[in-house]
């Protein structure tokens, strides 16, 4: 074995690659941890060091995944932290919301900047018939996520439900924290931040089930997601080039792939996080389990639908200011959390789908109630809320405006049970894996806590039998390359 | 026993081991040939593999040439245009998702015959190890064969070695057929998987798409579908003054086609 060149393959592993960011299923992200571990556990105790290391490492992890942003990041940090200080110090109310103007504007200026630039420009070109040139602006991983960190530690000092972090490393901590730097859930300053000042010490048990939860997650994400991606995005990118029933089954499996695909990103940040000590809330609560609309944005991303609430929502008027402005509120909100997802019109339009959704059910909530809550009921509630929001998805997956359009008219145009059994012969691992998670989600919560109160309880043999046999599934389904988180962009 | 309660306690050391414990397990798994359990082969996590690949040693797959533009091949043969309706088979892997129907359109335009026999996730010792090409032969009786396999064993370990006799057997049941090669779309260097078809196949049936530039889906391996029916396309382009058997494939109106009749083969794990 030649040492240089083992050397040289190292060093280029841990060198920042635009196109093999570090992401919780890659190797990198694996073999740093376990140098990782050690040290934190030695340094935990002291809260100084310890708190300085995970500063180092968060803004490694960082510069792995977007280069030399990382600098923007402690530029922000510093801005927000300096002007938190600041405000304060102020006795004057103008002055301090010049303050918070002040950090909003640099905030989502910079995220508007990387973010809708071009997506302004392409609409501005359209209206006016100029010829657009898209500008090289590459969009650092994660800049919507800490953006939303950013205000809701800003507007929380302002409003005195936090006070500013006595030192500027605390900050950073809180804004790089690698768990949730680059896809969330989204961490708020009222909640974490005691927990830095508290530098509470993980239990045996909470190493534990943080690490079942990492293994839970690495089933979702890098088994279930990455394998039933495949065929969906064969339907994507042939709209019609599938009968009816082919594109009805990437529609669902485009459903399942993206709660995978996210939930298990968020269980794998939850888990890491509780291994050091440290609880993010929770980001999934089984969505597809709604029965209507208002429930599943209640279920699902509740770190983002509870930031839009509190940050968005509630300044807005809320359901203060009567019953349209209430519809309007719901529906703006909405649709800034579409746009929120990607700069495209896709993302507006399934934004806006969701706030008319959840305004009609509103309205419509006087009536709902008079019927009365028995099971066919409840079913047929389950299934008009599972056709709005996996019809949405289309549009949120689908290139285009059109490409959305073709496949809903292929599932209804084109629809025949004759492709049943040829397509459960030829894709039963994918059939398999959609039973799996559809199974998994009509499974009660408890039966998953029980479980991994089971997992904590196994002998350590055991559990090591068990991840290298969940990494071990991986390696035999993955693709060469480790699929990024869909997430991840925004 | 103490040990294990030892680790159970304390709970950053055990993880840590648990952590430890597997890394070596998956060096050591790298670094041994293949390991079957029963009839399951247990694919390789690749660490050893990426640690002591010799940069140098491996092609570059990425030289700046676009889908459109054919790179540079060694053959310049000049042959005559079999002008006479053909049958051809089209078999390989999941590339045949995006090259079969911008193939068929060109089978359609031209008067052929196409069959497509798409075998996901299917490699040289897949089809090197069982009879069903020959089957196919016999079944569907083609005059000409396009064949793309490759991108499942891009990053083999003594590739060479290893699927060496299977490439030949493929190439043997083909026999005197003619036949088009078409290489894997690299995205990123290979241990030698084009060097080895290229060293079994005859003058004029391998086409090199190493080297080329594609839009990739979000899986990174797979050319998109336009990118792929270019793909195809400068296949086509490359095929007069490169091919040893050339056949007549104009321009088809169509961007795409079905085939004739396509035939889908599980993924063997």
């Amino acid at each position: 074995m030649d040492l240089t060149i083992v050397w040289h393959n190292i060093c280029e592993l841990l060198s920042y690659d635009k196109d093999a960011p570090m992401i919780f299923s890659s190797g990198i992200f694996w073999l740093l941890f376990i140098l990782f571990l050690p040290i934190y556990a030695l340094l935990k105790k002291r809260r100084w060091q310890m708190t300085a290391f995970v500063i180092a490492f968060s803004l490694y992890f960082y510069y792995k995944s977007s280069g030399l942003f990382f600098l923007m990041l402690v530029g922000t940090s510093l801005f927000d932290w300096g002007l938190s200080h600041l405000m304060i110090r102020m006795k004057s109310t103008i002055a301090r919301k010049l303050c918070v103007t002040a950090s909003l504007v640099a905030s989502l200026g910079i995220l508007s900047y990387f973010k809708y630039t071009n997506f302004f420009l392409w609409n501005w070109n359209t209206m006016v018939e100029g010829n657009f040139q898209p500008l090289d602006i590459a969009l650092p991983v994660g800049i919507s996520f800490y953006t939303f960190q950013s205000i809701s530690y800003i507007v929380d000092v302002y409003k005195g439900r936090v006070a500013p972090t006595r030192t500027w490393m605390d900050y950073i901590f809180f804004l790089s924290f690698f768990p949730a730097l680059v896809a969330g859930p989204i961490v708020r300053a009222d909640y974490f931040l005691p927990q830095i000042a508290e530098n509470r010490k993980a239990s045996t048990h909470d190493i534990y089930y943080g690490f079942w939860l990492i293994i839970l997650g690495i089933i979702k994400k890098a088994i279930i997601a990455d394998y039933i991606s495949q065929y969906n995005d064969l339907i994507f990118a042939s709209p019609t080039g599938y009968s009816g029933f082919e594109s009805l089954m990437g529609v669902i499996g485009y459903t399942m792939q993206i709660y995978c695909d996210f939930s298990g990103y968020s269980d794998m940040a939850i888990g890491i996080s509780l291994i050091m000590g440290f609880r993010l809330s929770a980001n999934f609560d089984f969505p597809y389990k709604a029965k209507n609309l208002t429930e599943f944005w209640r279920r699902w991303h509740i770190s983002l639908s509870s930031w839009l609430r509190d940050y968005l929502y509630i300044p807005l008027g809320g359901n203060r200011k009567g019953t349209f402005r209430t519809y309007l509120n719901n529906f703006l909100t909405m649709l800034i959390g579409g746009l929120w997802h990607g700069a495209a019109w896709k993302f507006v339009f399934w934004g806006a789908m969701h706030g008319v959704g959840l305004a009609i059910h509103k309205a419509s909530r006087p009536l709902l109630d008079r019927i009365p809550d028995v099971w066919p009921v409840k079913a047929i509630s389950w299934a008009v809320t599972m056709t709005c929001v996996s019809l949405l998805w289309v549009f949120f997956r689908a290139d285009s405006w059109n490409d959305s359009w073709l496949i809903i008219r292929n599932i209804f145009s084109g629809f025949s049970l004759d492709y049943v059994i040829p397509f459960v012969s030829v894709r039963y691992v994918w059939c398999i894996m959609m039973a799996v998670i559809i199974s998994a989600h009509a499974m009660p919560r408890r039966w998953f806590d029980r479980m991994g109160q089971l997992f904590v309880k196994m002998p350590w043999i055991m559990k090591l039998v068990v991840f290298i046999a969940v990494v071990q599934t991986v390696i035999q389904f993955m693709s060469e390359e480790v699929s990024p988180f869909i997430y991840f962009r925004f | 026993m103490i040990l294990e309660k030892y680790l159970m306690k304390r709970g950053y050391i055990g993880l840590w081991c648990i952590l430890v414990a597997s890394l070596i397990f998956f060096v050591v798994t790298s670094s041994m040939d293949t390991i079957t359990i029963g009839n399951l082969e247990l694919r390789n996590s690749g660490i050893m593999e990426r640690l002591t690949l010799n940069p140098d040693s491996v092609n570059n797959g990425n030289n700046g040439t676009i889908a459109t533009d054919t790179v540079p091949q060694v053959h310049t043969m000049k042959q005559t245009v079999d002008t006479t309706a053909q049958t051809i088979l089209f078999i390989g892997d999941s590339m045949l998702e995006g090259l079969s129907p911008r193939m068929a359109a060109y089978a359609k335009e031209n008067g052929h015959k196409m069959y497509t026999v798409v075998w996901y996730s299917s490699t040289s010792n897949v089809w090197g190890s069982c009879d069903t090409l020959r089957t196919f032969i016999r079944r569907f009786k083609p005059t000409y064969i396009l064949l793309c396999l490759g991108a499942n064993e891009l990053f083999v370990k003594d590739i060479e070695k290893k699927r060496d006799r299977y490439v030949k057997t493929i190439l043997k049941q083909i026999g005197d057929i003619p036949y088009l090669w078409i290489g894997p779309p690299n995205w990123k260097p290979d241990t030698g998987i084009n060097r080895l078809i290229a060293s079994n196949v005859r003058e004029g049936s391998f086409f090199l798409s190493d080297g080329m530039e594609f839009d990739r889906t979000k899986d990174g391996a797979h050319p998109t579908r336009s990118s792929a029916a270019q793909w195809m396309d400068s296949i086509v382009r490359w095929m007069p003054r490169n091919a040893a058997h050339i056949i007549r494939l104009d321009l088809p109106q169509s961007q795409s086609a079905r085939p004739d009749r396509v035939v889908v083969l599980q993924p063997k794990r």
